[in-house]
């Protein structure tokens, strides 16, 4: 199979082609946007019964949807839901590769998916608790809100506000600290940041959803 | 100093590369990522009246100051709602900037709030516009906006709807006006009041109105 | 006239260039900014020339895009005595797209007209049942005749070519050539997969021409940011 990622980084959407009858692809529920009539979509539960819950909770959807191609030069078009950029990272079998749980879009069925709770740096780093632990080989699409910067953390290390966190491969670890002292914590709009360490890639969001989330609080109708 | 604004126009994100001592002034919050050598330290510029009417204006209250501290840096800022950065010159004549577009500057701006008036008031854009001021030639504001930011040339004169305005040369003159002829034309042409430039200067646009937007995708969220 | 789109694809912006005697109709509200001396008059939908029953049939499209689409029940003409510009922007995050009619049709959801001009005739196409689910609103705008029409879309847009039958989720679709035909179908094979699946109903078109798809849908964002309100 062969893709195009379009229109990056304003709304990344992917056009896939598949070269070849029998190839899948594994995508989010309701991340399809269009495809050739020919391709097959079954829907399953990826991980049976107890990956679903752990799924549930961690804020991703329960079921995914496998499509198949019947012949050659079928194409099949897929997004996320957010307004913002996709970025394909293909898997070579030698690092993991961990997300945000609600930027997972795509993979290919030989990608395996697991998610890792993270405890409490993961309470406080935005990432909702819970990353996705991506495995074996092929390529994984994910998504953010707002366009995807990434950072190649050499030794000096990296910092980033926790909000921002799209994913990092797996020779890298994270630490929360505060900014600025006591001050710098309360009043620097900052909180925490993660600082990270090791040799690997980090990919960031330029917006997050705490931004546009609180922008719209207001104009929600009210109760009564 | 180098601003290198990435992503435009609806993820940007202004890359700030520094070097050893030198010092940038940020809005809270704005931080998306830096370099572990960058120092932040959190202050009340200008004390705890203009903190105040900063934080009336729709700024912050305590703003951070970025230090590359033992070589080169850099900070990655943003601001909260999808749009456009584009960095400004401050002219001699000063700089105009809608409230809550302010992101960055260099040391040698000094943004203050400016009571607008009822001028402003009715152009139900807040209270407060901020008025920049620069120390000397060469020093530059990171300006954020919801839409795509494009720089207009008035000359003589030019309408905006006041929805859309995000920065002015302050030499400008304006009065807030009707659309059109009547009060029902007015209402009914959905333009409501708009803003009449006159003189020579810079106006940038930005291609969305917030609270329009806000209203559109606000009522189709779950109650409060 | 000209005119230039920028920002595209999820800001877009459009600059037309008015040269004295024509006519730009944009959808009210949608100015962003304009030279002084362009006048601007505001206007039930109906062509310049309208009879009483274009008028009829004008208030009767406002009142549909009023009421199924959002829209707003008018429309602005701006018009200008020496060339002036006019700027205008729809009110959602996405792109704005340029066709050019030479006689031929064009259908698209009721709430993605921006703006027109020249000799551009609208009517309302009663989709049915079939429109309602595929969220595109009880009825479509389909236009035709010979002039510009720019038309916006939430997210950017895709022009598919369809030779044979193609499917489209539903709350994806901003427009079709007017030879193309399209009927709904479940996602996938049963009706829990369909369910399950996050699909739902899918729009099925059968026939020769162009889709414009969009890469975003508002349900779909306004469900992720409702996840995240606070």
């Amino acid at each position: 199979m062969k893709w195009d990622l379009r229109q990056r980084p304003d709304f990344g959407i992917c056009q896939l082609t598949f070269d070849q009858p029998g190839e899948q692809m594994v995508v989010e529920a309701s991340a399809m946007v269009a495809r050739d009539s020919n391709v097959d979509m079954t829907t399953n539960m990826k991980g049976g019964l107890g990956g679903a819950l752990k799924r549930k909770i961690s804020g991703e959807s329960v079921f995914q949807n496998t499509f198949t191609a019947s012949s050659p030069g079928e194409t099949l078009w897929f997004a996320p839901g957010a307004d913002g950029d996709m970025e394909c990272h293909i898997m070579d079998g030698s690092h993991s590769v961990m997300l945000a749980s609600s930027c997972f879009v795509a993979a290919a069925p030989s990608v395996e998916l697991d998610t890792k709770f993270a405890g409490v740096k993961g309470f406080f780093s935005g990432t909702k608790l819970f990353l996705i632990k991506c495995d074996g080989q092929g390529p994984l699409f994910f998504g953010s809100y707002g366009a995807i910067h990434a950072v190649d953390v050499g030794p000096a290390g990296y910092i980033c506000d926790t909000q921002h966190i799209v994913g990092f491969t797996g020779g890298l670890d994270y630490q929360l600290r505060g900014v600025g002292g006591l001050k710098g914590f309360f009043a620097s709009g900052e909180g925490f940041v993660c600082e990270f360490k090791g040799q690997g890639r980090l990919w960031l969001a330029t917006r997050s959803a705490g931004g546009i989330a609180s922008f719209l609080q207001p104009f929600r109708p009210t109760k009564n | 100093m180098n601003f290198n604004v990435m992503y435009r126009p609806s993820g940007a994100m202004a890359q700030v590369q520094l070097e050893g001592g030198e010092q940038l002034l940020a809005e809270a919050g704005a931080m998306i990522g830096m370099s572990p050598n960058m120092n932040m330290e959190t202050q009340a510029k200008g004390g705890v009246g203009a903190g105040l009417k900063r934080m009336f204006s729709g700024e912050s209250f305590f703003q951070n100051t970025f230090t590359a501290m033992n070589g080169p840096g850099e900070v990655l800022v943003a601001h909260s709602l999808p749009g456009d950065i584009v960095s400004i010159e401050v002219p001699q004549s000063a700089l105009m900037i809608q409230s809550s577009s302010f992101i960055a500057s260099h040391m040698g701006v000094t943004t203050s709030a400016k009571v607008g008036g009822f001028k402003t008031f009715f152009a139900g854009e807040g209270l407060f516009a901020l008025r920049s001021e620069a120390s000397g030639p060469g020093q530059q504001v990171l300006v954020g906006a919801f839409g795509g930011i494009t720089e207009m040339q008035c000359d003589g004169n030019l309408v905006i709807d006041t929805g859309h305005l995000v920065a002015w040369d302050a030499g400008l003159t304006y009065k807030t006006q009707k659309s059109a002829s009547g009060w029902l034309a007015s209402f009914l042409s959905g333009e409501g009041l708009v803003c009449q430039f006159e003189g020579q200067g810079r106006v940038w646009i930005q291609s969305r109105n917030p609270r329009e937007y806000g209203t559109l995708i606000g009522r189709q969220l779950p109650p409060a | 006239m000209d005119h230039q789109i920028t920002h595209n694809p999820s800001f877009a912006l459009l600059e037309v260039n008015i040269q004295p005697g024509e006519l730009l109709v944009a959808e009210a509200g949608s100015m962003v900014a304009k030279d002084s001396h362009v006048g601007m008059e505001v206007k039930m939908n109906a062509g310049a020339k309208a009879g009483f029953f274009d008028k009829v049939k004008a208030f009767f499209i406002a009142f549909v895009r009023k009421i199924i689409g959002g829209e707003s029940f008018f429309v602005n003409h701006f018009s200008a005595a020496q060339p002036g510009r006019v700027w205008v922007a729809p009110t959602l995050i996405g792109q704005v797209a340029h066709k050019k009619l030479g006689g031929g049709s064009f259908v698209m959801s009721s709430g993605a007209f921006v703006a027109s001009m020249g000799d551009v005739d609208m009517k309302m196409k009663f989709g049915g049942l079939k429109s309602l689910f595929s969220k595109e609103g009880l009825f479509m705008l389909e236009v035709s005749g010979t002039g510009d029409v720019w038309f916006n879309s939430y997210g950017g847009i895709e022009e598919i070519e369809v030779n044979g039958t193609y499917i489209l989720d539903n709350g994806h679709l901003v427009g079709y050539e007017g030879q193309l035909e399209y009927s709904l179908k479940k996602a996938g094979g049963g009706f829990i997969s369909s369910m399950t699946s996050g699909e739902g109903i899918v729009l099925e078109f059968s026939g020769q021409g162009k889709i414009y798809m969009q890469s975003r849908n508002i349900p779909s964002f306004v469900g992720w940011v409702a996840n995240m309100l606070p």
